[in-house]
Order: C-alpha cells, then sequence, then structure tokens
C-alpha cells in the first residue's frame, strides 16, 4: 500500500504531499469524528437508562418520553446513525484522501453535509422520544428524519466517490474495497427499506422480512466492512509490514460481499420456511470469508503482536475488534438458530457489532487518525486517558455482550420449556445479568467521555501551536 | 485492483443477489396476500380491525410494546387424528346393534382396517331379521369380509387380541375418536376409508410445542396472521409474554393467573388488560413492564372508571389512548385455523369459557 507508483494520467502527476491530504481532511474529519464520539456517549446514556428499566421497571416512570420501548431504539439508533454510520463516513473519507494521494474535494460541503446528517439524527431521536418510531428494528427514524438523513448521505458519498476518482494512486488498496463497497452499498439498502417501509409499504410480514434485510446488511457489510477497512490499513502499518497473502483478501472480500447480504433472517418467525433456512445457511458460510480476512491479517501480524499490543494504543483496539469478529460470527452461525430466538441473546449482536466490533476499530483508528490531524502526532496527547478509552471500551462491551448473552441463554431455556414460570424463570432472574449490561454501557459512556477529553486536549494544544495559546 | 467501477460494479451485483433473494422474491411470495375466506366458511380472516382498535395500533407502535412483547407463536409439531361423528346415511346402516341401534357394517370393516391393534367381533343377525331379504345377504357379508380380513392380518403379520376393546364398541358411542395423534398421511388414509364406508369423519389436529403449552395461542402464527397490519410489529424479544392470541387467552394462562367473576368475560378481559397497562404490579408483582399511568387521568369522567386494587385508591379513567390499546390487544386473536396452519376443535365447554369478541365500546 506504501508504493509511491504514480498514475500515468497527467492531470494526476502531482500528488499532494502528506501535509495537504491531512489539511483538507481536517475540518469535515475531525468534525464527524468529534459528533460520532459524542453520539456514543449519549447513545450509551440512553441505552443504560433503558437498561435498568429492564429490572427496576418503576424507574423514570410516569412519563411516556423514556420508557423503555422509546429509550431503547432511541439509544440504538442513536448509536447506529450518530456514531456508527457517522464515524464509519469519517474513516472512509481518511482512508479514500490517505490512500488515494488526494485532497477532499469540497471540505465544506463535506462538513455542513455532516452537519446536516446530526441534525437528522437529532430529530430523528428526538422523533423516537416523540412517539413516532417507526417499529422497525435498526430503522426506527420517522420519515421527517429519514428523507434529510438520506440526502446528507448522498452529499457525503458523492464527494467522497469524487475523491475517490480522482485519486493519484490509482491502485485501490483491499481498505479501499470496503469502503467503496459501504459506500455504494449503503445508499441502495437505505433507500429500499425507507422506500418500503415508511412509503410504498408493502402487505404484511414482507415488511419485517425487508427491516431484516436492512438490518444484516448494515451490520454485516456497511459497518463490519467499515471495520475491515480500518484493520486492513491499520494491521500492517502498525506491524510496518506489507500486508500477507492478498489473493486471500482478495478472494474473501468477494465472498463476503456474496454471503455477507443473506443472513439476519435466520430466526424470523411466521415467513416462509425457506427464508429462515437460507438465512441459517449464509450465517454458516459467511465463517469462510471472515476466517479468510482474519487469517489475512494475522498472517501480516504474526510474531510481533505482543510487541504492537504494548506500543501502540490503535493496534490494541483493533486485535480486540478483530477477535469479537470472530466471535460473533461463530455465534451467529451455531448459536443464531431458533434455539436463542425471541431472546437478549439475539438482540446482543447488534450491539456487539456497533460498538465492539465496529466501535472498538472506530475508536482504535480515531486514536490514531485525530493525532495527526490536530497534533501532528502519532498519538493522542494523553496516554492515561487512551488506555483509559482502550479498558473502559473493552469492559463495556465484553459487559454487554456477555450480560445479554446469558440473559439470553436463561430467555431460551424458559422459551423452551413450558414447565417452567415465565415471570418467575426467565424475567426476574435475569436481573444479575442485565446488571452487568448497565455496567457495560457505564463503561462504554466512560471510554466515550475519555476520548473526548484526550481529543480536547490535542485540538487545545494544536490551538496552541498555531495561535500561540490564544484559545 | 486498478478500476474502481469494476469493484463498484462487482459491489452491485452482490447486492443485487441479496436483494432479489430476501426482498424481491418474498414480495413476488407473500406481496399479494390478502383477507381471505377461511376454508369451509365464508367467514374473512383477518377481519379488519374497528376503527379505535386501528388507533390502539398507533399507540402500542409509539409506546414501542414490540421491544418486548413478539406477536409471534411458535409450534413445534404437527399431528393430525381422526374423528366418526355419524355412523352414516340410512342406506347404510342396519338394525342390530345392542339395545337396537343400528349398526353400520362397512364401517366396521373400515375401522379395523384403520385400528389395527383392535379386534373386530362378530355381529349376531338378530333372529327377527332372518326373514329379510334385504337385510339378512348383508350380514352374510360380512361375515365373509371379517373372514378375509382376518386372513390377510395373518398374512401381513398383525395380531390383533382377541378379547378387549373392539371396532364394535368404539363405532357404538359418537362422536369417537378414531385416530390421535399420527401423521397427516395416516390421518387422511382413516378418513378415506371411514367415508367410503358411508361413515362421516373428520381430520383433527394436534399442534404442539412449549408456546402452545403456556396458552399463547392455538396454532403457529403465520403470514396470513399479519396481513391487516401496518408495520408489521412481530417483535423480536420476549422479556414479556407473546401477545399474538391475547385476545382469546384463557385467564389460567395469563402471567398472573386470575379467573373470570361472571359471564360478561369481554368486560372483565378489557378491565384486566386496562389495569395492565395503568400499573402491570398490581396483578403481577414481579413484572418488569413500565406502567402507563400517563395513558389514564383522575379528574376527567371517562365512559368506565376502573379499580386497580381493594385499596382505598382514588379512581382513574382510562384517555382515549388506553382504551384504544386495550381495544386493539382485544383483537389480537391468531386462533383461527388457516389452509396451512390448522387449529384443534376445542372441546364444547372449553370454547364457551373463551373470551368472546368484545362489545364496541
Amino acid at each position: 500500500m506504501t508504493t509511491t507508483q504514480l498514475s500515468s494520467q497527467p492531470a494526476c502527476a502531482t500528488a499532494p504531499s502528506a501535509a495537504q491530504v491531512e489539511a483538507s481532511c481536517r475540518l469535515p474529519v475531525l468534525f464527524l469524528a468529534f459528533s460520532g464520539a459524542a453520539w456514543l456517549c449519549f447513545g450509551a446514556v440512553l441505552a443504560l437508562l433503558a437498561s435498568v428499566q429492564l429490572y427496576t421497571p418503576a424507574f423514570m416512570e410516569g412519563c411516556p418520553w423514556v420508557t423503555y420501548g422509546r429509550l431503547r431504539p432511541a439509544a440504538v439508533n442513536a448509536l447506529a446513525y450518530g456514531f456508527a454510520l457517522q464515524t464509519s463516513f469519517a474513516l472512509a473519507l481518511w482512508l479514500i484522501a490517505r490512500l488515494g494521494r488526494v485532497e477532499l474535494s469540497a471540505p465544506l460541503g463535506l462538513t455542513i453535509a455532516a452537519k446536516f446528517w446530526n441534525v437528522a439524527v437529532t430529530v430523528g431521536v428526538f422523533g423516537i422520544l416523540a412517539g413516532d418510531a417507526t417499529g422497525f428494528d435498526l430503522l426506527e427514524f420517522p420519515l421527517y428524519a429519514a428523507l434529510p438523513l438520506f440526502a446528507s448521505y448522498a452529499c457525503l458519498a458523492a464527494w467522497a466517490l469524487v475523491t475517490l476518482h480522482q485519486r493519484t494512486e490509482r491502485e485501490l488498496y483491499v481498505s479501499l474495497w470496503f469502503v467503496v463497497a459501504a459506500l455504494l452499498w449503503f445508499p441502495w439498502i437505505l433507500s429500499t427499506a425507507q422506500g418500503l417501509l415508511l412509503g410504498w409499504r408493502p402487505t404484511g410480514v414482507v415488511q419485517a422480512i425487508v427491516a431484516g434485510w436492512f438490518g444484516q446488511n448494515l451490520l454485516q457489510l456497511v459497518l463490519t466492512g467499515s471495520a475491515l477497512a480500518v484493520l486492513f490499513y491499520f494491521v500492517p502499518k502498525t506491524v510496518n509490514r506489507p500486508l500477507a497473502n492478498p489473493g486471500l483478501a482478495r478472494a474473501g472480500f468477494w465472498l463476503l460481499l456474496l454471503i455477507g447480504g443473506w443472513g439476519g433472517l435466520a430466526q424470523l418467525a411466521a415467513v416462509p420456511a425457506w427464508i429462515p433456512a437460507v438465512s441459517g445457511a449464509a450465517n454458516f458460510l459467511v465463517i469462510v470469508p471472515v476466517l479468510a480476512l482474519l487469517t489475512c491479517l494475522w498472517q501480516t501480524a504474526e510474531g510481533k503482536i505482543a510487541e504492537a499490543w504494548k506500543e501502540n494504543a490503535t493496534f490494541r483496539f483493533l486485535l480486540v475488534a478483530a477477535i469479537l469478529l470472530l466471535g460473533v460470527t461463530l455465534r451467529t452461525a451455531f448459536l443464531g438458530g431458533t434455539s436463542t430466538q425471541f431472546t437478549f441473546f439475539a438482540a446482543a449482536r447488534t450491539d456487539i457489532v456497533l460498538l465492539g466490533v465496529f466501535g472498538l476499530a472506530a475508536l482504535g483508528a480515531l486514536h490514531h487518525i485525530v493525532p495527526r490531524l490536530t497534533t501532528g502526532d502519532d498519538e493522542l496527547p494523553s496516554a492515561g486517558l487512551a488506555d483509559l478509552a482502550f479498558w473502559a471500551a473493552l469492559l463495556g462491551v465484553l459487559g454487554v455482550g456477555i450480560g445479554f448473552s446469558l440473559a439470553g441463554f436463561t430467555q431460551a431455556g424458559v422459551n423452551a420449556n413450558a414447565t417452567k414460570d415465565f415471570l418467575k424463570d426467565g424475567t426476574v432472574v435475569i436481573a444479575g445479568n442485565l446488571k452487568l449490561v448497565t455496567a457495560g454501557y457505564a463503561a462504554l459512556t466512560v471510554a466515550a467521555l475519555a476520548f473526548l477529553a484526550n481529543f480536547g486536549l490535542a485540538v487545545r494544544r494544536c490551538c496552541a501551536n498555531c495561535c500561540g495559546g490564544a484559545r | 485492483m486498478r478500476y474502481g467501477p469494476i469493484l463498484g460494479a462487482g459491489a452491485m451485483f452482490s447486492l443485487a443477489c441479496s436483494w432479489a433473494a430476501l426482498v424481491m422474491a418474498p414480495q413476488l411470495q407473500l406481496g399479494s396476500l390478502a383477507p381471505a375466506a377461511l376454508p369451509n366458511s365464508t367467514e374473512i380472516y383477518p377481519p379488519a380491525r374497528p376503527g379505535l382498535a386501528a388507533q390502539g395500533a398507533e399507540v402500542y407502535r409509539s409506546l414501542g410494546c414490540a421491544q418486548c412483547h413478539t406477536r409471534a407463536v411458535r409450534q413445534t409439531q404437527a399431528l393430525y387424528g381422526v374423528r366418526l361423528n355419524e355412523l352414516g346415511a340410512p342406506a347404510n346402516l342396519v338394525p342390530g346393534g345392542a339395545d337396537g341401534k343400528p349398526l353400520n357394517l362397512d364401517l366396521l370393516l373400515a375401522l379395523a382396517a384403520v385400528r389395527h391393534v383392535l379386534a373386530i367381533a362378530p355381529v349376531p343377525m338378530p333372529a327377527a331379521l332372518a326373514g329379510d331379504t334385504n337385510i339378512a345377504p348383508k350380514f352374510g357379508l360380512f361375515e365373509t369380509n371379517r373372514a378375509i380380513l382376518l386372513r390377510n392380518d395373518l398374512k401381513s403379520g398383525i395380531t390383533r387380541p382377541t378379547s378387549g376393546p373392539t371396532v364394535n364398541e368404539l363405532a357404538a358411542k359418537l362422536p369417537a375418536t378414531i385416530l390421535e395423534k399420527v401423521s397427516v398421511e395416516e390421518g387422511e388414509r382413516g378418513v378415506k376409508f371411514l367415508s367410503e364406508a358411508g361413515a362421516k369423519a373428520e381430520l383433527t389436529f394436534y399442534n404442539f410445542g412449549p408456546d402452545l403449552d403456556r396458552g399463547w395461542g392455538a396454532r403457529r402464527t403465520v403470514a396470513q396472521d399479519y396481513v391487516n397490519d401496518s408495520p408489521v410489529l412481530l417483535g423480536s424479544v420476549r422479556v414479556g409474554p407473546d401477545l399474538a392470541g391475547i385476545g382469546t387467552r384463557a385467564p389460567e394462562k395469563f402471567a398472573a393467573p386470575w379467573k373470570f367473576a361472571g359471564t360478561n368475560t369481554a368486560i372483565e378481559l378489557e378491565h384486566r388488560l386496562l389495569v395492565h397497562v395503568y400499573n402491570p404490579r398490581l396483578l403481577a408483582k414481579d413484572s418488569t413492564c413500565p406502567s402507563a399511568k400517563y395513558l389514564f387521568t383522575t379528574n376527567k369522567p371517562a365512559i368506565r372508571p376502573i379499580h386497580a386494587t381493594d385499596e382505598p385508591l382514588p379512581f382513574v379513567f382510562p384517555k382515549h389512548e388506553a382504551r384504544a390499546l386495550v381495544a386493539y390487544l382485544l383483537t389480537l386473536r391468531a386462533d383461527v385455523g388457516v389452509a396451512d396452519a390448522p387449529v384443534p376443535a376445542a372441546p364444547k365447554a372449553a370454547a364457551a369459557a373463551a373470551p368472546k369478541a368484545p362489545a364496541k365500546p
């Protein structure tokens, strides 16, 4: 990826310097990264409040705006659209500019589009709290938020693709494959799902099928794909080796694209039996590309993992994200069928992918990108805060994932056995597990705050460098 | 890879595959589903929701009830049975049974063919009929056929008990359960045999699964159940019980079992659900369902006041939204057999006890 091969096209003969590339990225990428982290903090707080209500129903009782049925979708959608997708745009723009050796086109326009995205997410979250949720998982924003969301995404993606077209480094590195796939894929799934579920409204369970298809593609291809783009950029960079086995990466990429979009409906009830069957098979098959891609990364980093773990904050995040990716893939393949249907086990997949696989990879990448774009260093100003962000995020994801999974196993046992008392054996006893979930969301809030504080320190130092501490 | 367009085209192609399979194909298969007449009936299922219940669906969506309640009943197994309802038309019948009851001799042979474990007893011809040229040959033919049947049994290795219950006794008491919990092929074969003998028999259904044992429904839910819903809120987590059949759930099957006090079961169930919406912990103390007290008021007279407990609490009155929500819940009654998911016929007594459709408020 670091080859300096230049394009034969005369217009692109002069590649901008790294400093010029970073200068063009500064405004939009920092804005997206900051807003993303702020939404992570806000979404985690909402999820925390919602999880408390699961075992203390009297908590915040009496106001429809903060009832569990509204808080939980507001939290998930704030995390998905405010944090995950927004951060994935920051990463995509930065990767395109860096790997394509090109200045971002229209940085100001990108920033304005990003602002509109944030406005739309804010409106959407408040719309859910006000009772206008659509009722479809991961697509709860009402129409008046969904349309601006799509419009601002269209601007972001269009400028990103224009930038990609203008790249001076013609060879597309693996990371950019995932970025391009996600950029093209997301508008299609979003417009299909919004058009069908908020506009045309097909009859009956087709709605649930479309919503499930959208959620799967969002989690498996757009967000996991973005996480893989980050992994493929930073792992070779950190261990300072070229990517081992690019052929395997290519095969893994195409297989993931072909198979990844088919899962996600394995637990749908009341639909023709072929749909869960096909989805369940896809959940198994997707192990192959995930293993191929992770093997490729493993071969690249082999022997240097312990060293990189000690030295590099970004690498720690990425290693855990890679392990979680393997874990969540196997988990969905082997336990994602009817046995865990209708339990928190299945619901936890969204949290693990949003916050664990993507969230940790993105936070790790931002721990490299933010200092590059502010102070020009390779690390954020405070190593202590970076450590705190890592450990808090790790514990947070583990708390949420393990808490929900254990609760899910208990629920699955009750679901399968009618002699067990639904209320006593299935709802009361999981309170302990759900407290672990609450603690997990609290830890994630701490992680987001630690990162934001570090971000602030970096910006302050940057301002001090430029303006002599005028601010 | 150097060429972005190739990459883009490949990505779009793979997306198109999953789109065609999981968005377009289900739409082609299910998109034309509509409320339809039930088998052997003019009743349309699912019926349209009355206005108040339709508004309640919006309250259900808005409050996010689907975050904790599914509306999908699963079933692990479906088995079949045969019930004999009538012996047959007078032409098939002969006098001569015990206590002078009529007999269908062909039916006895058919029953013996269906139930290999039951003996078939000879039927003595009443002496009074010996001279009747219409009837007497029938008894003779029966005896011949019975002999053939027993000989065939020997050939195919069937050993019938010589004592114990016989098909003759089985046919004497109607309606009789001929087969229980057998495969669909066996059930249909049984109905065919009995019908050919001139009797009236029907296929019965047995549905199994933990959800059904909990009393959450009479059968699995199918796509047909949701054609009147938009948005379709299937739910994905059961923090609370499934609601697919809440409108017909028996009182003892609730998380906090109760009993109907009187005969106006619809009103009682409606009141019960209103109390649940007001504060679930007044009914089930461990419930983690958030209360929706904001859907009630203390000062605005409504159609019916509800009195939540025996404690001297002030009366509260459901607002329009609360009544709409409960009206919606009462329309959730996925208990009607449809072509691909039949329901067992409820015993007469139980059917009478089940809540009737609510009266329009």
